[in-house]
């Protein structure tokens, strides 16, 4: 039989850890810099296995994309999206093989996919005028969920990836292209 | 993609060749238009106002608008229904971000609540939530967690610069 004084500290402990309290167990880092730690950087989205990090960097005065291995901050630059900046909303895939994010093309905001095995582009058009928010990308590159603005009202909408992505699931290879590593 | 094939034992003459290789060439340009999951539309469309979604696995977790009220939503994209999450939403909070993991187990909310904005974690099976501290102090905005529900990326305005923290999950 479970003594009383022994209930009531089990009780103490888990009313702690469900009241906040119990957050000193929470382990925090800063992202690894790599030579960005002075830029400010917003809007992360960590690979499904949490290998990678994407961050929008300022880099002259354009948002642009900055993709890192974790934890050493090294950069993997990616082939296809320079000179289309902004960029905004990044999502990764499980293994980080596929990279989604809003892109800037001429006057419209457009969704995008960057295979990082092939180093294809994969744009996503939406019909009429209606233009991304955000984006969020599934882990397997099988569906991507997009918040549009349509007669001034936010709504999501999921699309269907099967057959234009190959999944990219947990345990999968990690995609080795990318090219060469950059030094900030 | 689009492939254009002639069909078999018809001939392919070369203005049915170029007609492929120009509409192959337009489709590589203009990217092909993504096709909507048309159950889940309407669904989402029925659960009124919605934005900052965050998918993992079967699971779509949003931030919609009903009655005037933001609230976190998660929806089972198997079922196809929403999936109460008691506990979480309150009528005195306004989320801004949600993440959820591919299990559907662990949600991770950014809210303002009584003037400050908090960081807390949301577990299913205890149908309770976790406030995360700020350390260092700063004050918290878009997040993710990773799919595989270890890790969260956020974004901090701390010092008057944006910063992003990476917190692991216990």
């Amino acid at each position: 039989m479970p003594s009383p004084i022994s209930g009531l500290v089990s009780l103490l402990l888990i009313s702690l850890a469900c009241t906040g309290c119990g957050s000193w167990s929470w382990q925090r880092r800063p992202a690894a810099g790599g030579g960005w730690d002075q830029a400010d950087r917003q809007d992360p989205a960590l690979s499904g296995n949490g290998r990678l990090l994407a961050s929008i960097v300022d880099q002259g005065g354009r948002p642009t994309l900055l993709l890192q291995e974790q934890p050493s901050g090294r950069r993997i630059r990616l082939r296809q999206l320079g000179g289309h900046q902004p960029h905004s909303s990044p999502s990764l895939s499980w293994n980080g093989r596929y990279v989604a994010l809003l892109i800037q093309q001429g006057s419209r905001r457009l969704a995008v996919v960057e295979d990082r095995a092939n180093g294809r582009l994969q744009r996503l058009p939406l019909p009429g005028d209606l233009e991304p928010e955000r984006i969020s990308l599934a882990p397997d590159g099988q569906r991507l969920a997009m918040e549009l603005l349509r007669n001034g009202r936010r709504q999501v909408q999921l699309f269907d990836l099967a057959g234009v992505l190959e999944p990219d699931r947990p345990g999968g290879l990690a995609a080795s292209g990318g090219g060469l590593p950059e030094r900030p | 993609m689009t492939q254009h094939r002639p069909r078999p034992g018809s001939p392919a003459g070369p203005s049915a060749l170029l007609a492929a290789a120009l509409a192959a060439l337009l489709g590589a340009c203009a990217g092909d238009i993504p096709r909507p999951l048309a159950g889940i539309d309407r669904l989402l469309e029925q659960a009124g106002s919605q934005g900052a979604p965050a998918l993992a696995g079967r699971w779509l977790a949003v931030i919609g608008s009903r009655g005037g009220r933001d609230q976190v939503q998660l929806i089972d994209l198997e079922t196809r229904g929403p999936v109460p999450l008691p506990g979480l939403n309150r009528p005195d909070a306004q989320p801004i971000s949600v993440g959820v993991d591919a299990s559907g187990q662990k949600l991770a909310v950014v809210r303002q609540i009584e003037g400050r904005t908090e960081l807390l974690l949301y577990r299913r099976a205890l149908m309770g939530t976790e406030l995360i501290a700020m350390q260092p102090a700063g004050v918290p905005r878009r997040l993710q967690l990773s799919a595989d529900g270890r890790q969260l990326a956020l974004e901090v305005s701390r010092g008057g610069r944006w910063q992003v923290d990476l917190i692991s999950v216990p």
